[in-house]
């Protein structure tokens, strides 16, 4: 590091991939990137009980693909026009695959901070000569060989575990399966841990600490806002997958995922563009080409809409009391359900209505310990979801026909009927819309997804239109 | 060996001892049974002990009762029987008397509930039955051990439950949640049986009777203490006493008001309406029998035999009407019927009644109109497990228009002679009147008042009403006969001590009133009191920034020792932050917050120009910053409502004028960000007087998800309102429960400092205020003593109706055996400073001393009337100043 240099979005150059390591020992990964000849920016990852390395190639493939996804949070601090790579420099495959996650990844961060970064960045090999410290770029990078000659990963299933609903379908959904599996998640979360807890399964909970500097950058102005989260945390699973040995990285991301949140001057921002289908084709296709052949990474929700989704959880009450979706963080959980439900933001008003067609009223409303349709105050909220006079909020929330449907099987029940914001809906928002589609036939898997032929039984098993209360 | 004792005659009292299943699960405890079993023995009374099963062993048998897999039940019952073994291996009996029992579970187990002749209920019955049989077994070996001369007395024996409804489907009710028979009441018979058996201990089940035909059934939940009930009335006893975990009924759910207070003396009706509206220490199922019966019932904490517990009797004639407990019940749905047909149309009512019934669902609280009927359903799990909700709205759309409002939480005040009591309510009913109250009932036999609300808005409610009534004394809780201490001061632990140690006062009497010789009113200031409570605050080490609100009192020598204490201040005008700039001169400007509220443009610019922190708190004031100030750090405090997920119209509606809406929140950044100012800090302060140790960790965790999408907060100002006992008997706020919770908060967000602001808290204590009596008038019955302080020297009891504590300094020991209105020389009805206290004799020249007057005192005075301000006199180790 340089003394004197100062953290100036305005006149920074470069993003340098300086290296990545993986120390079997300890069981930490360190990822170091730079901007221009500052400090080295150093993010850790601890993984328990510290993995032996089986396959030191496999290793490298995946803790490079970390290193390369993961320098997005660093990155878009001062979204410099060039990216380097002191460390070891990507295939074509997997370069392509970062210009999406620097671009699309960063379509909202860009759209709210009023900048365009298409075309703006460009991938090179650093014209630097590697200092003594990158020299030894991945820790495993002197071993090599043919992925597709290692030894094969065991048949079982890390899955992806985020306390809400989705991720506790496909592990329900798996149960069932006979599937051995094993949880993840990353960083500190009390809800994570409770509801894992609750499902009885083996976990395994992936520290992740961000260069403290980054900190210090946001007080000088750095550029903040939405990173692709989803990216990342994939890419820390297929490296979990690769030292715990694992075959197949499970994620619990639904159909409407894959759907633009805002159109605009010819760009089209998706909040959730990590959690679309087009991230989860790209990505699976450089870890089966890089890390390794055997190893399925896959969204195991894809098939269905957040209502079919919705519809499946309606039954696993064990869980009612335990999940959240809402996308205030609490870090610490209240007994009561205002501490898992901030009850306001658009994560708490879809899910409840989502909710709604498929429980009955005091057990909806015990989860949430209100009832969020009939506060007019949050009539904005919900004309957002079912876009009318608004467009569909940057939060991973369910489509606009989904939500319409919702309130229209609603709005047919004599419980829910009078309800301020049901009864807003049927008397002034749905004569002005086009007829909603019926809530059935919204629950009927889609076309599109990767699931492995070996799961197939599963969106069997996905409900179809049998929710209460629809003839 | 067995010692005789004297023998009693044949018309001694029954007592009737029923325990609990926590009781009897332990060897210590049995210690405890023995001994009461022996003393009431001693005192001339004959015994019969009640049990229950060891603690989850009734839950134990129903998981087996529920096994469809018979290896499952098998394992089930082997693993009872082993505890059983172990159990009477512990207490040093002889296991081989459970043989029988063993034998029964091992074949209950074996065959299952499907192919019992009368069904799986009546199966279920006998395995559940088989918990008490096995507990009073080893308990009667264990009081012979101990030398008693007890026996062993099957239930089923004296015990018929009612004959089973023809319409009892399933069996549930038949078998499992039976009635006692009425005619096991009052039975000569049974204590001649008794007396025949030769022993004055008797050891028998609770929760088990038989049915006509002679069959094990279950009295359903509370089976046990309704079974001690009927024992107790069957046998005409002098009492019953329940021993359990707790030491009887409280006037609110401790665990929501640590402050709720043991009520020592019910009657029945109190007692069941108690029961009925929330109370789970006491099943109303039990008081039935003893009320017809004319037999006390007493509930007692089998580890704290010293405590009298709750004792409750028939109604006593002149008990006055008072309030005795709040209560609050949670996930109520209320279904509103409204239309106009229903306007003097015969048959409305039954019509949709008719309803409810054909859904089998029970109706609690009515309220009508001439054309809306609402009634409120208890939470089930039939509501909550199946459509019948939805099923009965279907039913009823066909009559009316139909609206379920739930969740709701029905708040219940419950004593004697309510209607008397309407006028105390004023404060409860202003608290309730700012919420969404859906219902009123008040009930037809006066036992109780209850209001229907929005479950959001009752979080955290009881506390404010239970103080509330306290204050208002519609809750009488200076009446010691009634009102025993605080459960916080029974079971808090070493945390809050029993009784408080006596204030400073005490030992200065002589040097005050050689004071108020020099003058009154005067207050004084104890300046070692405020050095103890900063130095209690600054032992927290969650919290990294302590702030004085200089708001609660200014004087110079106060803000001088929490200076030297290191603590920072809180300001919130420019003449707060003169008056700590001159007393701690050279104080560094960043140790002074500044918090103004609704002020000029120009004192925020002025305070950031010297380098004090600024908290903002809307977006004008912010808008109105000039471009010097870009760099500069501020803080900003957001209104977050009173708690986490609070609705949105409590929050934006009459609400208070502090702190920015969350929904603001983005537009207060961007104008920052335009302004280049950074938001370093994020602050809420929810009100004072909050006791609740957990809820400046909960205003932390508000804050801290809030922050997490702005990056440059660094601190966290949880802000103040850390309550001091005003009242007697109140709890003090557990700080050392603060600190555990802020250290939850701190660990979780360990980039983030944490900063309160306490004012109250620092001083209140620290200052009395003493007042000469000018004279003493008697009104009728009323006395009023009226004194030289009034509300222009100290204005919270008339502008909050805030109780402070008045004693006569001259007569400190005199036995207060007046009930006086202490008032002041101010022209105003308003200008009290205590009503309906209790003094001693007490003559004008004498001198009273307020206490807790420390906060909020000569800083609120007034020159009203054109009186005299008091003086302030300020007390340290060396003397006064």
């Amino acid at each position: 590091m340089s003394a004197g240099w100062t953290f100036d979005r305005e006149r920074i150059r470069v993003f340098r991939f300086l290296s990545a390591r993986y120390d079997a020992e300890s069981g930490i990964a360190r990822l170091a990137y730079a901007f221009d000849d500052g400090p080295e920016l150093v993010e850790t990852l601890g993984f328990p009980d510290a993995p032996p390395v089986r396959d030191a190639a496999r290793v490298a493939a995946a803790l490079d693909l970390v290193h390369w996804i993961a320098g997005v949070s660093y990155y878009k601090a001062a979204i410099p026009r060039r990216i380097e790579f002191a460390s070891r420099q990507p295939e074509p495959q997997a370069l392509a695959l970062l210009d999406q996650v620097y671009s699309d990844g960063l379509a909202e961060f860009a759209w709210r901070n009023g900048l365009d970064l298409r075309g703006h960045l460009s991938f090179a090999e650093s014209d630097q000569p590697r200092s003594a410290g990158a020299a030894a770029a991945t820790t495993v990078d002197s071993a090599q060989g043919d992925p597709a000659l290692s030894p094969a990963l065991p048949r079982r299933s890390l899955v992806a575990i985020g306390g809400g609903k989705d991720s506790l379908v496909s592990i329900e959904l798996l149960r069932s399966h006979g599937e051995d599996m094993r949880l993840f998640w990353i960083g500190q979360s009390p809800l994570i841990a409770a509801v894992a807890a609750r499902t009885g399964l083996p976990v395994l909970n992936i520290s992740r600490r961000l260069a403290p500097e980054l900190f210090e950058f946001n007080r000088l102005g750095a550029w903040n806002g939405h990173i692709p989260v989803t990216a990342i945390n994939s890419a820390i699973g297929v490296l979990a997958a690769v030292l715990y040995g694992y075959d197949a990285v499970v994620f619990s991301n639904e159909h409407s995922a894959s759907a633009a949140t805002l159109e605009t001057g010819g760009r089209s921002v998706n909040h959730q563009w990590s959690k679309g289908f087009a991230f989860e084709q790209a990505f699976a296709a450089v870890v089966q080409a890089a890390v390794s052949p055997q190893l399925d990474y896959f969204s195991l929700l894809r098939p269905f809409s957040e209502l079919a989704v919705t519809a499946r959880f309606a039954d696993m009450t064990a869980y009612h009391q335990h999940f959240s979706s809402c996308n205030r963080n609490f870090r610490i959980l209240g007994e009561r359900p205002a501490g898992r439900w901030c009850g306001e933001c658009p994560k708490c008003q879809f899910v409840f209505l989502a909710l709604a067609p498929f429980l009955p009223k005091p057990a909806l409303v015990r989860i949430f310990g209100r009832n969020l349709l009939d506060e007019p105050a949050q009539a904005a909220g919900f004309d957002a979801l079912v876009e009318w006079q608004a467009h569909k909020p940057f939060e991973c929330v369910g489509e606009a026909d989904e939500s319409r449907a919702a309130f229209a099987a609603l709005a047919g029940r004599a419980e829910w009927r009078e309800d301020a914001l049901v009864k807003r809906w049927a008397t002034h928002i749905a004569p002005q819309l086009p007829a909603s589609a019926a809530l059935a036939t919204l629950l009927a898997p889609r076309p599109g997804h990767a699931v492995p032929e070996r799961y197939q039984a599963l969106i069997n098993a996905m409900p179809d239109g049998r929710a209460p209360g629809l003839e | 060996m067995i010692v005789q004792p004297h023998p009693l005659a044949a018309d001694a009292p029954w007592v009737v001892l029923k325990f609990g299943g926590s009781s009897v699960a332990r060897v210590d405890r049995w210690r405890n049974i023995t001994a009461l079993a022996r003393q009431r023995r001693e005192e001339g009374a004959r015994v019969l002990i009640v049990v229950s099963a060891l603690a989850g062993v009734t839950d134990a048998l129903a998981a087996i009762a529920r096994a469809d897999d018979p290896a499952q039940r098998r394992a089930g019952a082997e693993a009872i029987a082993q505890r059983h073994i172990d159990f009477a291996g512990q207490l040093g009996v002889d296991a081989a008397l459970l043989a029988p029992w063993l034998a029964q579970l091992a074949e209950l187990a074996a065959s299952g509930g499907q192919a019992h002749e009368q069904g799986h209920c009546a199966w279920q019955a006998q395995l559940l039955a088989l918990g008490e049989l096995m507990s009073s077994t080893l308990g009667n070996a264990a009081l012979r051990q101990a030398g008693l001369v007890s026996r062993w007395l099957d239930a089923r024996e004296f015990l018929q439950a009612e004959a089973a409804p023809v319409e009892a489907g399933n069996g549930w009710s038949r078998w499992l949640s039976a009635e006692a028979a009425r005619d096991s009441e009052g039975d000569p018979a049974m204590r001649r049986q008794l007396l025949a058996r030769q022993a004055d201990i008797f050891i028998s089940q609770g929760f088990i009777a038989r049915d006509g035909d002679g069959c094990t059934v279950l009295l359903g939940r509370g089976g046990s203490d309704t079974s001690a009930a009927c024992f107790g009335a069957r046998l005409q006893a002098q009492r019953v006493e329940i021993w359990s975990d707790v030491a009887g009924l409280f006037s609110a759910n401790p665990r929501q008001v640590p402050g709720a207070r043991l009520l020592q003396r019910l009657d029945f009706e109190e007692a069941q309406e108690i029961a009925f509206t929330g109370a789970r220490m006491l099943h109303p199922r039990c008081l039935g029998p003893l009320r017809r019966a004319g037999v006390p019932l007493s509930i007692r904490d089998t580890e704290r035999p010293d405590l009298a517990g709750t004792l409750i009797t028939p109604e006593q004639p002149d008990a006055p009407p008072s309030i005795k407990a709040i209560s609050a019940r949670t996930g109520i749905t209320l279904v509103s019927m409204e239309t106009a047909g229903m306007w003097q149309q015969v048959g409305f009512l039954a019509d949709v009644f008719a309803v409810f019934k054909r859904h089998g669902l029970s109706v609690d609280l009515i309220g009508t109109a001439q054309t809306n009927v609402t009634v409120s359903l208890d939470p089930s799990e039939n509501l909550l497990d199946s459509d019948v909700l939805a099923a009965l709205c279907q039913d009823l759309a066909n009559h009316c228009r139909v609206r379920a409002i739930t969740p709701c939480t029905a708040i219940s005040l419950v004593g004697r002679g309510m209607r008397g009591q309407l006028h105390r309510l004023r404060d409860v009913l202003a608290e309730l009147g700012r919420l969404r109250v859906h219902l009123i009932s008040q009930s037809s036999n006066d036992l109780n008042l209850t209001f229907v609300l929005d479950q959001a808005d009752a979080e955290g409610l009881l506390p404010r009403l239970h103080a509330a009534l306290i204050a208002a004394q519609a809750m009488p809780a200076e009446d010691d006969a009634v009102f025993g201490p605080s459960w916080g001061q029974l079971y808090a632990g070493a945390a809050a001590p029993a009784s408080a140690p006596p204030p400073w006062w005490r030992d200065c009497a002589p040097a005050l009133l050689a004071q108020a010789g020099q003058g009154t009113p005067t207050y004084v200031y104890h300046l070692p009191t405020v050095r103890v409570q900063a130095q209690a605050l600054r032992a927290l080490n969650a919290v990294q920034r302590w702030h004085y609100a200089v708001k609660a009192n200014p004087h110079p020598a106060i803000l001088r020792a929490l200076a030297a204490e290191g603590l920072d201040f809180e300001c919130v005008s420019p003449g707060e932050v003169q008056a700590v700039q001159s007393a701690v001169p050279g104080l560094a400007p960043e140790r002074i917050l500044f918090t103004p509220s609704m002020a000029a443009p120009a004192e925020y610019a002025h305070a950031l120009t010297q380098g004090l922190r600024v908290t903002f708190d809307s977006l004008p004031s912010l808008s109105a910053l000039a471009p010097e100030h870009a760099g500069q750090a501020i803080a900003l405090r957001l209104d977050i409502g009173p708690g986490r997920g609070r609705h949105a119209h409590i929050r934006t509606g009459e609400g208070s004028k502090f702190g920015l809406a969350l929904a603001d929140l983005p537009a207060f950044m961007a104008t920052a960000s335009a302004r280049q100012v950074r938001v370093e800090t994020l602050h809420a302060h929810l009100g004072s007087g909050i006791a609740d140790a957990g809820h400046w960790r909960e205003v932390g965790v508000q804050l801290a998800s809030l922050a997490e999408g702005l990056p440059h907060v660094r601190q966290l100002n949880l802000g103040g309102g850390l309550a001091v006992p005003y009242l007697p008997g109140e709890p003090a706020l557990d700080l050392a429960a603060v600190g555990e919770h802020l250290t939850q908060l701190r660990q979780a967000y360990p980039d983030l400092e944490l900063w309160l602001e306490p004012g109250r808290f620092l001083v209140a204590e620290a200052g009395v205020l003493l007042t000469r009596v000018n004279q003493v008038k008697h009104k009728g019955t009323q006395i009023l003593i009226g004194c030289d302080a009034g509300m222009h020297t100290l204005l919270r009891p008339a502008l909050y109706e805030a109780w402070h504590g008045i004693v006569n300094l001259d007569r400190l020991d005199a036995p207060p055996v007046w009930r006086a209105d202490v008032v002041g020389p101010i022209c105003e009805s308003a200008d009290v400073l205590g009503e309906g206290r209790r003094l001693p004799e007490t003559v004008a020249g004498d001198v009273l001393l307020v206490a807790m007057a420390g906060a909020y005192g000569a800083v609120m005075a007034s020159a009203y009337n054109l009186r005299q301000p008091a003086r302030e006199l300020v007390l340290d180790e060396g003397g006064f100043r």
